[in-house]
């Protein structure tokens, strides 16, 4: 069956703003780590502040052959890979572009925009993330100054992104000497404009999911929830394993981007909510106390999000080789994710080579039992709920002609769920 | 006065005995773990040899094993790398980046010439095996390259294929594949070379650049010629890169020197630094306490620390009536006409059982694979059939060879490894919470609920716990892998080793047998470790009582009753009642699955699948290996085999860059992804469409995260 979505038809790429000073300069961004859920933020900023879109240049997507071309004799010291590769994308950066850069812009993010802010205690990037800029650059100035050397200015300032007014502060004072003209107003604005359009572009990726969450409702099908840090959508360094699955006929939803549409949330939190285990949808505190880091915090919401959603019976987690921040989570991730019978699995210790073999097994064992055992799942984590799905969930599907027309089984109010405690929607680490 | 040098290494000792600035004596030995009694017979040579005399002389030590040592003879022991660095200092003065590379350990030395004098900066790796000795004559062994042979393989004008530089084991794991591809020994090698200089440029220079001239030191670099046309190729590369220009008429070869004593570097820089000494020398001892620690010391001070062995006697005796593996019963005679048959093409044997219609096994055999599934297929069906299996009920296939030969075969039920794992284990007990499969060259670990697995964990990315593993450090000690579990069962006491990564494991090893432990006593604590690592380090269990309570284990290394015994002791201790099964089929354990799934399939459907005896006997089949069935798809460029079998109705591919006509079938192999199955782009572009269409119908949103946020 085929669930509709235009995957390129999402929010428009941000393009030339209609006033204001026009600034003739070429700008080369790392797509490194935290860059993969602030994107559209650092895009905006730089054609708000007068420069082309086209202008504004992002390295590749991570992959051995950046690797070995760009990065070669560089090396970091870094046992995090998604740090080390950094020396290959400012390499490409420096000598892989047809037009040469004159900014190499790097920022150190110290604080993360999260959905979560508010609801935990910080909002903190991982520290070896935060100083990636910094050991990178050592590895292009330590012999000679490669940047002087190409004529590019290297630009990495500290920004707390989590705290707009602050942010806007930090990036006046990078960037007051190096843009001509630029005023406190005039960054204010853009960064404005910054955080508008990274919200939009996370709502509509929001909305794809619903629709995906919408499209497996109707059709009584699964779907398949990844868990990791926002880099892992990087092709070289995730090394697209959900592909795979996706093959197997399972669409993909990602924890960063999950439904956050009220009657969604209302449905799925409110049992807990009335329980007293949380104050609200985006209340971790009862599963995670030390919620300092901000893609730490949204990995263990998202699993419960996977935890409670029916039509997710698959979570499937992502981690890096050796990652010192995802250590602590690895079991209450997984106790989480299957505390009502979902199905859980770890691709962990991703590093430089896909270990095809391993991946190619997991797959075929995590389809072959998502096939056996969904159905069973799915109705197992219906009838743990009170009521029935919102309308949200099961209206606007557009008719394919091909969509399965199989009604939706009656939630069972007294089920027995044979995969799982589920009769007391006991999540464990919370209660005890 | 004369000055003796000894360098204890990781796998050898080196000395030199130096006499008014001239070398009188050298010699090197391979100590095979016994360093101080190696390091005693080198001494006694000197004295014999070279007139080293006691309370004279003076003798200098360095090395990984100059520590306990070299007090002993009222030596000074020195840092390898600031006795390299003398030597090269001394010898060399235009010399500006030095590598060594040694047994287990490489190092590298930057000289910059600097107003104040020269600056060095040093940096040495020995915790990763990636790059060193041992990883070449490891990977050579394997390949049945003798030594002399390896010394003369050329790196230039050989094709270059990839294999990972960053770890030797998962450098391994590529040679490997790259073997079962039929590529050329000599590729493989020039590979290994090309892979050994690239991790040592990658890890060592922390981006320094080494200039020129370089100076090439340790037995890897001397011996091997091939590497050293390695340095050369990447040296000249990178110094062309960065600009660096050599003197005319000088070529890159004229600036990278291999001295004819690359392998007495440290040594002689023992003597340079003891003859700079002024005052009063520190004068050599003679051998008496040396000769004291060999015989005696050595054996009380490890006493001290340590474990005590696998088992007592009485505790072995119980043991061995409970789990000693009885010969397995002979499969019936006769021949049988309708058998269910489960094949595992693992990746390094192929194995197959048939059973009847009431899971009794009626024929089991096995073969080592030889990386060409279809010969595999054919040697293991005649087998079958020479054990008397008659007719096939049904046809069950696992193992990476199930998706190659599901078709040619005509398999009933093509079923992934864990699946197969989990049906053989429920057949020896249907309440099994877990399995523990430890195999040659992986683990798994499959937890059950409700008979079917629910989670598992697979490591075959590292090599700790793994039977290649214990098998590797047996191969060192020249003891065959069926007397494994006497020798470790004979050991009273034995050393801890260290939990974890089994390249740190290796130099722990090294580590406890410079304390003087021996082969018999490392290898009882390497059986103690395993399940440490196979259910902590690579399982990441920490709770194990999580698991639940009865254990299958399964898989090759389990018929190690050392191992089986460390992982009761281990299990039991976690879990007072839990109860453990080695099961009666561990070796095959993936085989029998497969035929009991079969046996199912077989009762509730008809006719099987499979093609017949005769059919797989006369398979007709080409295998071509060249650089038109190379992979492009990625940066590994997989060397892959177009393995084409005539079966009646192929489809032939004309189009393909080795074209097939009709009536055959095309098996791709050497492939390390899915995507390598698809030959080229030609054949890519036909399919990609339809590949397109499966992924938008089941959209990803990380896709869209890819397509669109940096638009």
């Amino acid at each position: 069956m085929r669930i509709p979505i235009l995957q390129k038809a999402f929010a428009k790429a941000p393009s030339a703003r209609a006033a204001g000073q026009k600034r003739a300069l070429r700008i080369g961004i790392p797509r490194v780590l935290n860059q993969w859920s602030t994107h559209r933020f650092w895009t905006t900023l730089f054609v708000e502040l007068g420069i082309g879109r086209r202008d504004i240049v992002y390295s590749s997507e991570t992959s051995e052959a950046q690797q070995l071309k760009f990065g070669k004799g560089r090396g970091a010291v870094d046992c995090c890979y998604p740090v080390k590769c950094m020396i290959g994308h400012y390499g490409e950066l420096l000598d892989g572009l047809k037009r040469p850069i004159d900014i190499l812009f790097s920022p150190i993010i110290l604080t993360v925009p999260s959905f979560l802010c508010g609801n935990v205690r910080e909002n903190m990037a991982c520290p070896r993330v935060i100083a990636g800029p910094e050991s990178t650059r050592a590895g292009f100035q330590r012999e000679k100054d490669t940047f002087a050397e190409k004529g590019v200015t290297y630009v990495s300032p500290s920004v707390s992104l989590a705290e707009p007014a602050l942010a806007a502060r930090q990036l006046f004072n990078a960037f007051k000497g190096i843009l001509d003209g630029l005023t406190p107003a005039e960054m204010q604005r853009a960064v404005d404009r910054a955080y508008g359009a990274l919200h939009e572009f996370d709502s509509e990726m929001r909305d794809q999911s619903l629709e995906v969450l919408t499209s497996c409702a109707s059709g009584n099908r699964p779907c398949i929830l990844a868990l990791g840090r926002p880099y892992h959508m990087d092709s070289g360094i995730g090394h697209a394993i959900e592909n795979e699955l996706q093959a197997f006929g399972y669409p993909i939803l990602w924890g960063q981007y999950l439904p956050l549409h009220p009657e969604v949330l209302d449905w799925l939190y409110k049992d807990l909510i009335r329980a007293g285990r949380i104050r609200n949808p985006f209340d971790i505190s009862d599963i995670w106390k030390t919620s300092h880091s901000a893609n730490t915090n949204e990995l263990l919401w998202a699993a419960r999000y996977g935890s409670l959603m029916p039509w997710i019976t698959c979570c499937i987690r992502f981690s890096s080789y050796e990652c010192g921040m995802d250590q602590p989570t690895y079991s209450p991730v997984q106790a989480i994710a299957e505390s009502l019978g979902t199905l859980f699995f770890v691709f962990q210790d991703l590093d430089e080579t896909k270990p095809a073999g391993s991946v190619r097994i997991r797959v075929e064992t995590i389809a072959y039992y998502l096939e056996r055992k969904s159905p069973k799942i799915m109705q197992g984590k219906l009838a743990a709920f009170q009521d029935a799905p919102p309308g949200i969930l099961l209206q606007n599907v557009p008719d394919t002609g091909t969509a399965s027309q199989d009604p939706l089984p009656e939630p069972v109010q007294t089920g027995s769920l044979e995969i799982a405690d589920t009769t007391n929607r006991q999540h464990p680490g919370a209660g005890s | 006065m004369k000055y003796a040098g000894i360098d204890i290494g990781s796998t050898t000792v080196k000395g030199v005995v130096v006499q008014d600035g001239h070398v009188i004596w050298k010699a090197y030995g391979r100590h095979k773990t016994k360093q101080a009694e190696k390091t005693l017979e080198l001494l006694t040579r000197m004295e014999d040899e070279a007139g080293l005399t006691a309370g004279r002389d003076v003798a200098t030590f360095t090395g990984s094993g100059a520590g306990t040592l070299a007090a002993r003879v009222n030596g000074r022991t020195i840092q390898e790398v600031v006795a390299v660095a003398a030597a090269v200092e001394a010898v060399h003065p235009d010399v500006h980046f030095v590598s060594e590379i040694g047994g287990e350990d490489m190092k590298t030395l930057f000289f910059t010439p600097t107003p104040a004098g020269k600056a060095k900066q040093v940096y040495m790796q020995s915790a990763c095996s990636g790059g060193t000795g041992t990883f070449i004559e490891k990977s050579a062994r394997k390949l049945e390259i003798p030594p002399d042979a390896l010394a003369t393989l050329p790196y230039f004008d050989q094709t270059l294929h990839r294999i990972s530089a960053k770890c030797g084991i998962f450098a391994e794991t590529d040679a490997n594949s790259l073997v079962k591809a039929g590529v050329p020994k000599e590729e493989i090698i020039a590979s290994l070379f090309d892979a050994v200089v690239r991790q040592n440029l990658a890890t060592l220079t922390k981006g320094n650049t080494p200039m020129p001239s370089v100076l090439l030191l340790g037995g890897p670099n001397m011996f091997f010629h091939g590497l050293r046309q390695a340095w050369e190729h990447h040296l000249g590369a990178l110094w062309d890169e960065r600009n660096i220009t050599l003197p005319a008429q000088t070529l890159v070869s004229d600036v990278i020197l291999v001295p004819d004593d690359a392998l007495y570097y440290a040594s002689l820089g023992c003597v340079q630094i003891a003859r700079r000494e002024d005052g009063k020398p520190q004068v050599y001892s003679g051998p008496d306490n040396l000769k004291w620690w060999v015989e005696t010391g050595q054996h009380e001070e490890k006493a001290n620390t340590g474990q005590t062995g696998l088992a007592s006697k009485d505790e072995l005796a119980g043991f061995l009536r409970t789990y000693a593996v009885p010969s397995a019963a002979a499969p019936g005679q006769g021949t049988h006409d309708r058998l269910f048959v489960g094949c595992d093409f693992g990746s390094t044997t192929v194995k197959a059982i048939a059973i009847d219609g009431d899971a009794a096994i009626r024929a089991s055999v096995y073969q080592p694979s030889r990386g060409n599934p279809i010969e595999d297929a054919k040697l293991i069906f005649r087998q079958l059939r020479e054990a008397g299996v008659g007719g096939v009920g049904a046809l069950g296939l696992t193992g990476y060879g199930k998706d190659l030969l599901k078709d040619i075969l005509g398999a009933d039920v093509p079923v992934v490894e864990t699946v197969a794992h989990a049906s053989a284990a429920l057949h020896v007990d249907p309440d099994a919470d877990a399995i523990c499969d430890v195999g040659g060259t992986d683990v798994k670990i499959m937890l059950l609920r409700q008979q079917a697995v629910v989670d598992f964990r697979l490591n075959s990315q590292c090599s700790s716990g793994n039977g290649a593993f214990l098998q590797g450090v047996a191969e060192r000690y020249d003891i065959a892998l069926e007397d494994y579990a006497d020798k470790a069962f004979g050991a009273t006491r034995m050393p801890r080793l260290m939990m974890g990564c089994g390249v740190f494991l290796q130099s722990d090893i090294v580590n406890q047998q410079r304390k003087g432990w021996s082969a018999e006593e490392i290898m009882a604590s390497l059986a103690a470790v395993l399940p440490l690592n196979v259910w902590v380090y690579a399982g990441q269990f920490q709770n194990l009582k999580s698991v639940g309570r009865k254990f299958i284990l399964q898989g090759g290394t389990h018929r190690n009753l050392a191992v089986v015994k460390a992982q009761i002791d281990f299990i039991k201790d976690k879990i007072p009642d839990a109860e453990i099964i080695v099961h009666p089929h561990a070796g095959e354990a993936g085989a029998l699955g497969a035929a009991l799934l079969a046996a199912e399939h077989g009762k509730h459907n008809g006719a099987s699948r499979f093609v017949g005896f005769d059919r797989i006997d006369d398979l007709d089949y080409v295998s071509t290996t060249n650089a038109k069935t190379t992979c492009h798809w990625c940066a590994m460029h997989c060397s892959r085999a177009f393995i084409d079998v005539q079966v009646p109705g192929g489809k032939g591919r004309p189009k393909s860059k080795v074209p097939l006509s009709e009536g055959w079938q095309r098996v791709i192999t050497g492939n390390s992804c899915s995507k390598g199955l698809i030959e080229d782009a030609a054949e890519m572009k036909e399919r990609k469409k339809q590949i397109d269409e499966d992924l938008n119908a089941h959209p990803n949103i990380a896709e869209s995260v890819r397509q669109g946020a940096f638009r």
